[in-house]
């Protein structure tokens, strides 16, 4: 668990990255080409997503939604909870669309299949935040 | 149909200009009216003012008559009489005129002066009453009083014939001021109507323009309405609304029907739509996902690829009485009003061939993908292990068939070929999963799948069966597929090396991989071997690091093969080990190592051992030697037998038949090497397989 | 690759003859793949397929089951050319199922009906026969679809 402290000085979009996998979360943090993104923290777990968004107040989050300790699910419901205004992205390879609606019934935002290309990635958050 | 803001406009502008004309129309005739009044009362006015013209004149006339009367002694009485009337109509008349408006006032002011002085001059006249003569027989003069009277009267003629002429004039003025104003309100009301006539047409000219117009609007409304029923008509794609309640509006369009078999669709709600067509779990999802596009947090791009209506396979009449499978795509998009989300739009796409055409393309990949993967497969395996295995997974299937072929007609009888068909599959998906033949592993995957699926049934019946069979039609096709690969991979390796001649390595070989993960495939081999089979047993290995590298390839091979072989026939299932008191699980012992001739390998296992009995058995079975060759035989040239080409020991159709098989081939490729196989063993003790290899760079005449 | 609801329908048609012929629906039996020779009953109705996919498909009944169901068709000729006829009608049927089902895909010819002796049967190369059993009361007919 990294994180980068809020500057606050600057109008940044703050993005907290919730993914189990390394390899995932990298991904993310490489692919997004968007200069006032700023990533404040990533998570491997729905318990730590809560933690690190409570201290570094993101404007974004993509969310995976199976992850040991807490899911997405679970982890979107509570994180709508406590910043209804914050945007959530889910980027899951569930083939589940039941399980993919009901996380945004919850309170997602948007919904990115995994494997996705840099285009989609970076068209879905100027979706979310532009 | 929706009502253009032009058009209302245009209404608007209708009705305003319908409410100025009436207004018009209602100002100018009152203005009118009362032009006309005033102009009525002027004329009347104007009337008297003439008439008070007459006056002054009548007035002097009458008091000279009178004056004359008196001269000759005639009787006044008469002339008095009409000169009281005449002042008195005067008086009347003045006064009346006096309280008019528009009158010059000078001149009236004048006038109204002059009558004045006139008053008492002529009251003194008309005041007299009485006798004027006095009559005697023979004359007549005038009485005292009429003396006064005479002169009363002289005076008032002169006053009058000094001021008739002036009081005219001033009454005159008063006339032709009273005419002048008459004169000029009758203008007024000419113009007024000029005026009110105008407006009446320029509004009625309005008003035409307008409903022209109007007209015109409207039937641009009716051609839009008349092209929206046409598109609606003939396009291809199923359109509706839906609204807060998820119930279709009153527009949509005719691909529905064909869609759906309905033409009901006005009022009815996505639920009812759908219900017997999609599974509830999906129709579920599907009403949650719409509900989401009400919601505002959800955005309608990054929603899509969780649409569970996105591909929906449905069962629709075909036109001919029969039924076939469509598969529809449902898009939805919001529609916006001023107060957020008014509709969600549904568009529905009958996507049937794009889905066949990727189905195509995914088998056609697929096969592509298999036929790779197969030959990447095949040449890490060799050609004598791929065969082994293509015979026994063809014996497999026969088997798998022969499971199939025994009648069933209640759902036990189905049940029970389930298992049986399971335990085929299962080892056979293992072997070609060992074997890196993935193409193959995988389609027999799929159907252990169909299996789980149908032991889930209550209910099973020979319908149930239908597809099974036709996988393991396709499963069959594919094993040919393979075997007519390998036969030309074969025929390609077959062929001599050009270089040095030192190796028969196959010109397709790829390079293969070293000593330690060959070590790991044979014990992860043996693993599966042992589980597969039920038998316990370890695999221990020496000295395989010194292989050298161009002998891996056919080592694995061989090692394979044989490791096969001991799993099967040779180790002893465990109850069998305990009763011919062996120690524990079994031992299979590999051991390579460097010799002054070249190389050794021992392969030896602490199993059951050959029969030379049984081997001349199998051979007389299979047609390799009469009875009596094989009677003359010894043990030694018995057990020579497992090397002979075509050589197996069992022959049942059962998953274990071909398994025997192989010794011939891996002999074949030692031989190739330019290497010797031997083979000892002790009935009930073990089996050792003996491989001496050529020392590389000085190879062996074959 | 024979698809399943091509399958499907040649299996419907033949047990839709029995339901609607007598009465009483035919269940099938446990379908397998053909080896070697076709099996043949007493006797045999066969439509031959062209055009998008290519082979026979033909079902054979023993005279066991063709008597009953005659009788229960309330029929009393029980000739040989009544059993011929019999097992020309359930072709029909089948055919007249894949027409409806596959429309222009499929040239579907005039049945052809064999009885006793062993017919012609010329198999596309590369195409397996699928027997699918088909019992009917205490009888058991087959009905075979080559196709490739």
């Amino acid at each position: 668990m990294d994180t980068v402290q809020d500057t606050g000085a600057r109008r940044t979009v703050k993005l907290l990255i919730v993914d189990d996998s390394n390899i995932v979360r990298r991904r993310i943090e490489r692919s997004q080409q968007f200069d006032d993104l700023q990533v404040v923290g990533t998570a491997a777990n729905g318990l730590e997503a809560l933690e690190l968004a409570r201290r570094t107040n993101p404007d974004l989050v993509t969310m995976d939604l199976t992850m040991p300790q807490m899911d997405g699910i679970e982890c979107i419901t509570q994180l709508v909870q406590m910043k209804p205004e914050v945007r959530i992205l889910v980027i899951s390879a569930l083939a589940d669309k039941a399980t993919a609606v009901e996380a945004m019934e919850r309170g997602a935002n948007g919904f990115l299949n995994k494997p996705f290309t840099d285009r989609q990635l970076n068209e879905a958050i100027a979706e979310l935040m532009y | 149909m929706l009502l253009s803001g032009v058009d209302r406009n245009r209404r608007l502008l209708t009705a305003a200009a319908g409410i100025v004309l009436a207004a018009v129309m209602g100002l100018v005739l009152i203005a009118g009216f009362r032009l006309a009044t005033q102009i009525r009362a002027n004329v009347g006015t104007l009337q008297q003012a003439s008439e008070l013209e007459a006056y002054p004149s009548a007035i002097s006339e009458q008091l000279t008559a009178l004056r004359q009367r008196l001269d000759t002694l005639e009787y006044t009485g008469h002339v008095h009489g009409e000169l009281a009337s005449s002042v008195r109509g005067f008086n009347r008349d003045f006064t009346a005129l006096e309280h008019q408006k528009g009158i010059d006032p000078t001149a009236m002011r004048a006038a109204v002066a002059l009558w004045t002085n006139y008053t008492p001059v002529l009251a003194k006249v008309l005041s007299y009453h009485g006798e004027p003569y006095s009559d005697t027989a023979t004359n007549s003069s005038l009485s005292r009083s009429g003396r006064v009277f005479y002169a009363h009267v002289r005076r008032a003629e002169l006053f009058a014939q000094a001021n008739a002429a002036a009081l005219h004039r001033e009454l005159a003025v008063v006339s032709a001021s009273l005419q002048a104003r008459t004169a000029a309100a009758a203008s007024r009301l000419r113009w007024l109507l000029s005026g009110g006539v105008l407006a009446v047409l320029l509004l009625g000219l309005a008003a035409a323009y307008l409903q022209v117009a109007r007209g015109r609007g409207e039937r641009a409304a009716r051609d839009a309405q008349d092209q929206t029923r046409d598109i609606l008509a003939t396009v291809r794609e199923g359109f509706f609304l839906l609204d807060a309640d998820y119930r279709i509006g009153a527009v949509w369009s005719q691909a529905l029907t064909t869609m759906f078999g309905r033409g009901d669709f006005a009022g009815l709600t996505f639920e009812e739509l759908l219900r017997d067509k999609v599974p509830t779990e999906t129709l579920n999802t599907a009403m949650k996902f719409i509900k989401l596009l009400w919601g505002e947090r959800a955005h309608e791009n990054l929603m899509k690829s969780i649409n569970p209506l996105g591909q929906l396979e449905v069962t629709m009449d075909n036109g001919r009485g029969g039924k076939e499978t469509r598969y529809l795509q449902f898009d939805f998009h919001r529609v916006m009003g001023p107060k957020g989300v008014k509709h969600v739009l549904c568009a529905v796409g009958d996507i049937t061939s794009s889905v066949m055409l990727t189905r195509e393309l995914h088998e056609a990949q697929e096969n592509a993908h298999s036929q790779i993967d197969m030959m990447v497969g095949m040449l890490h395996s060799d050609p004598l292990q791929l065969g082994s295995f293509l015979d026994s997974a063809s014996a497999g299937l026969k088997h798998v068939n022969a499971i199939l072929k025994e009648p069933a007609r209640t759902h036990a009888e189905f049940s029970k070929k389930l298992s049986g068909l399971a335990r085929e599959l299962h080892s056979m998906k293992g072997e070609a999963a060992a074997l890196n033949l993935m193409s193959i592993a995988q389609r027999v995957h799929h159907l252990e799948d169909m299996l789980a699926e149908l032991k889930a049934r209550s209910e099973l019946t020979g319908n149930d069966f239908l597809p099974l069979v036709l996988k393991l039609d396709e499963l069959l096709a594919h094993l040919r597929g393979v075997r007519e690969m390998t036969l030309k991979l074969s025929s390609l390796r077959e062929q001599p090396s050009p270089a040095d001649g030192t190796l028969s390595t196959p010109a397709l070989r790829v390079p293969t991989a070293g000593p330690e993960e060959l070590a790991s495939t044979l014990q992860s081999l043996a693993h599966k071997l042992a589980e597969d089979h039920g038998k316990d047993f370890k695999l221990a290995l020496s000295g395989l690091a010194q292989c050298p590298p161009a002998y891996l390839g056919m080592l694995k091979d061989c090692l394979i093969q044989m490791l096969r072989n001991a799993a099967v026939h040779g180790i002893e299932a465990n109850e069998v080990r305990r009763a011919g008191a062996k120690s524990g699980g079994g031992q299979v012992r590999v051991d390579f190592r460097r010799v002054e001739s070249g190389y050794e390998l021992t392969f030896e296992d602490d199993g059951a051992g050959l029969s030379p009995e049984a081997l001349k058995e199998a051979a007389v079975r299979k047609k390799l030697l009469s009875e009596e060759q094989a009677a003359q035989l010894d043990n030694r040239a018995a057990l020579a037998l497992i090397f002979k080409p075509g050589f197996s020991t069992r022959n049942e159709v059962s998953m274990d038949a071909g398994r025997g098989a192989g010794m011939d081939v891996v002999a074949k490729a030692v031989y190739g090497l330019g290497g010797r196989i031997g083979v000892s063993t002790n009935p009930g003790r073990y089996t050792r397989f003996k491989i001496a290899l050529p020392a590389l760079g000085e190879t062996a005449v074959a | 690759m024979l698809r399943e609801e091509e399958l499907k329908t040649f299996v419907d048609g033949t047990t839709r003859y029995f339901e609607v012929a007598a009465q009483q629906p035919a269940s099938i039996g446990s379908p397998y793949l053909l080896e070697g020779e076709p099996a043949m009953h007493d006797y045999t109705g066969m439509i031959s397929v062209s055009g998008k996919r290519e082979g026979v498909v033909y079902f054979t009944a023993p005279r066991a089951m063709l008597t009953v169901l005659l009788m229960k068709m309330q029929e009393s000729d029980f000739s040989h050319e009544s059993m011929r006829d019999l097992v020309g009608e359930v072709a029909n049927t089948i055919s007249g199922n894949a027409r409806r089902d596959f429309g222009h895909d499929f040239v579907i010819s005039v049945p052809s009906v064999f009885a006793g002796e062993k017919p012609q049967i010329s198999q596309p190369t590369g195409a397996r026969a699928f027997v699918i059993p088909i019992h009917w009361r205490s009888h058991s007919a087959k009905l075979v679809v080559s196709l490739t």
